[in-house]
């Protein structure tokens, strides 16, 4: 049908016009309307020695494929529009298409082809020319897989590396950290030392000293560093936006205390698991003036006076307090009552939250566009609290609230047009009956049931 | 709806409503940088593009007149290749020869939205097959030195990681 349109179109004009003649003189001065002049002639980049023995390649091949004359083969494509395909391919993919051919490999090395690629290496035997290409493709981001060889290796070899990922390689110590680290490193914008058990306050004060400019610090597991570590970040590190400290035991109050006077930038604190912070930390956090988003999940000894402090934070969006036992209705009165402004707050799994709580939330977090209540001491009157105030919710998480019923998700659904995710795992007194309400909401696209498939 | 005459490297002419020559930067710059007034009778010569070839630019043109302009390309978006219309697969069920030379024509002419789905098509050739399988789908020649096929090989051993 198509094909038809678009030969009516098809009109032969037997003899060019004299202006014909006269754009032709133009486009011939001007080779913009040319990009490559030689059409069908592979342009080549490299050296001359190379140029020759590709020129040789396919003039061979021109013989060789006497049976495929006229037909246009791939080597016409030039390295730019290969580097174009190449960029499609995965990583895998990527690498393998490198192997095809000498002007396959050099249009594969294109920076294009590698945008954005982290490399995962495994530093074992000696691989002299791997760094090297690596520049050559301008591959950035590096993660260590597993660390037979000296970690300076990485930094030396690949000079303008911005993102080092080392999460897991157990065998990084401070030793390894001196020795890679023995000049400045300005384009290292990202550590992760995740699970790098071995590591103590005293690498700090290599990284303090020659990554000034780093942005995000993983430090998940690190259980070795304490409150002197965070001073030396808080010194050193000022253009810090992420900081993560899951499960560093050791630090305490006073370490909250110091990355509040040093790292005015930072915009995610995570502290998941730090079990000694008490509310004094979060009094110091009000100090940080641009953060945005908090991990306080498994922090035990957080009470809800602590969240009187966050409830004065404008600019805090994100508040996780999951699993934090100490934890009531009355943390969200502070928090509704103090005026906070945050959009996602999550307190799953704190046994002591229940419908007062959502009464709170409804009275005040208006903000709240996601909700997650997981195994809450919830009930459908709570839900029904929510549905009436909170009608920018776009997630709520309701998982494992087993005496949530039909009734709590009719009010949902009549009242929440902008869900978009809800989690229902667990839910054991609902029914079909409620499902079928949920589902007919119109921007929904997530609905987890978990092992329950009702379809 | 005012025409242009585009004019393939063969000599054949095909007569196009201008709208549809323009999703081409090329002709479009042309037009404009040349001034060219719609309602004479010119012809803008492709020495680059043969009929067959223009033939079917300007059928993927013509379905396609009405899209909105491709999305720049984002560097943090992975890069898709399983969204191909299955009008566009199905005017890509050609021979190798035929697909290179659209590719070829995409890039003279500069459209981007065929750019795109062409190269995808290729790519789509490409994966999932080892360096001899590639060779083969491509007949291309294993032109590395021992040395050399090792050293890439070295180097790109990381790639084959999860």
């Amino acid at each position: 049908m198509m094909e038809d349109t678009t030969q009516v179109l098809f009109t032969e004009l037997p003899v060019p016009l004299l202006s014909t003649a006269a754009l032709l003189r133009h486009h011939h001065h001007s080779p913009r309307f040319q990009p490559y002049q030689r059409l069908h002639q592979p342009q080549h980049f490299h050296t001359p020695v190379q140029d020759l023995r590709t020129y040789h390649r396919l003039h061979e091949e021109d013989y060789q494929d006497d049976y495929d004359r006229g037909k246009t083969h791939i080597s016409c494509l030039y390295p730019e529009i290969l580097a174009i395909i190449f960029s499609y391919l995965d990583v895998r993919d990527k690498g393998r298409v490198a192997q095809v051919c000498t002007s396959w490999r050099d249009a594969a090395y294109h920076k294009s082809v590698w945008r954005g690629v982290e490399a995962k290496l495994h530093l074992r035997r000696p691989n002299p020319s791997l760094f090297t290409s690596l520049v050559k493709r301008g591959i950035k981001k590096v993660q260590v897989l597993s660390l037979r060889r000296s970690l300076r290796d990485v930094i030396q070899g690949i000079p303008n590396l911005e993102s080092l990922n080392l999460s897991g390689c157990y065998n990084v110590c401070d030793v390894g950290i001196y020795q890679a680290f023995i000049q400045e490193v300005p384009s290292l914008t990202h550590l992760n030392l995740s699970l790098c058990k071995q590591v103590t306050d005293n690498s700090f004060s290599k990284i303090t000293q020659y990554l000034k400019n780093l942005e995000v610090l993983e430090l998940g597991g690190c259980c070795n560093v304490t409150n002197t570590g965070l001073a030396l970040i808080a010194w050193g590190l000022k253009k810090l936006k992420k900081l993560n400290l899951r499960s560093c035991w050791h630090v305490s109050d006073v370490g909250i205390g110091h990355l509040a006077l040093g790292n005015q930038s930072l915009e995610f604190l995570g502290l998941q698991d730090c079990q000694r912070l008490s509310d004094e930390a979060l009094k110091h956090v009000t100090g940080l003036t641009s953060l945005t988003a908090i991990n306080l999940s498994f922090c035990v000894s957080i009470t809800d006076s602590g969240l009187k402090h966050l409830a004065k934070m404008t600019n805090l969006k994100e508040l996780n307090l999951r699993s934090c036992d100490n934890i009531s209705d009355i943390g969200m009165a502070y928090l509704a009552e103090g005026g906070s402004t945050i959009s996602c707050l999550d307190v799953s799994f704190c046994d002591k939250i229940g419908d007062q709580a959502l009464v709170h939330i409804s009275q005040g977090l208006f903000s709240l566009r996601s909700l997650s209540l997981s195994a809450c001491q919830i009930s459908d009157e709570g839900l029904s609290k929510v549905a009436s105030a909170l009608h920018e919710l776009e997630t709520l998480n309701i998982g494992q609230c087993s005496r949530v019923t039909d009734k709590g998700l009719q009010t949902i659904a009549d009242a929440l047009t902008r869900l978009k995710c809800i989690d229902l795992y667990g839910c054991t007194k609902i029914t079909t009956v409620g499902l079928e309400r949920i589902m007919k909401l119109p921007q929904l696209s997530v609905l987890n049931l978990g092992l329950w498939h009702v379809r | 709806m005012p025409q242009i005459k585009l004019q393939s490297s063969d000599g054949e002419t095909f007569a196009v409503d201008v709208e549809i020559a323009k999703c081409s930067v090329t002709i479009k710059t042309m037009l404009e940088d040349l001034g060219m007034d719609e309602e004479e009778e010119e012809v803008v010569p492709l020495p680059n593009v043969n009929s067959a070839i223009l033939k079917k630019v300007i059928q993927w043109a013509t379905y396609h007149k009405d899209d909105p302009p491709p999305p720049e390309d984002d560097e943090n978006k992975e890069k898709r290749t399983d969204d191909i219309s299955s009008w566009d697969a199905d005017f890509l069920k050609v021979d190798q020869g035929t697909l290179f030379e659209l590719i070829l024509a995409a890039n003279y002419l500069d459209i981007k939205g065929l750019l795109d789905v062409t190269c995808k098509t290729v790519a789509n050739m490409i994966k999932g097959k080892a360096p001899e399988e590639i060779r083969k789908t491509f007949n291309i020649k294993n032109d590395f030195t021992a040395s050399e096929e090792e050293q890439v090989r070295k180097e790109n051993e990381w790639c084959e990681e999860k």
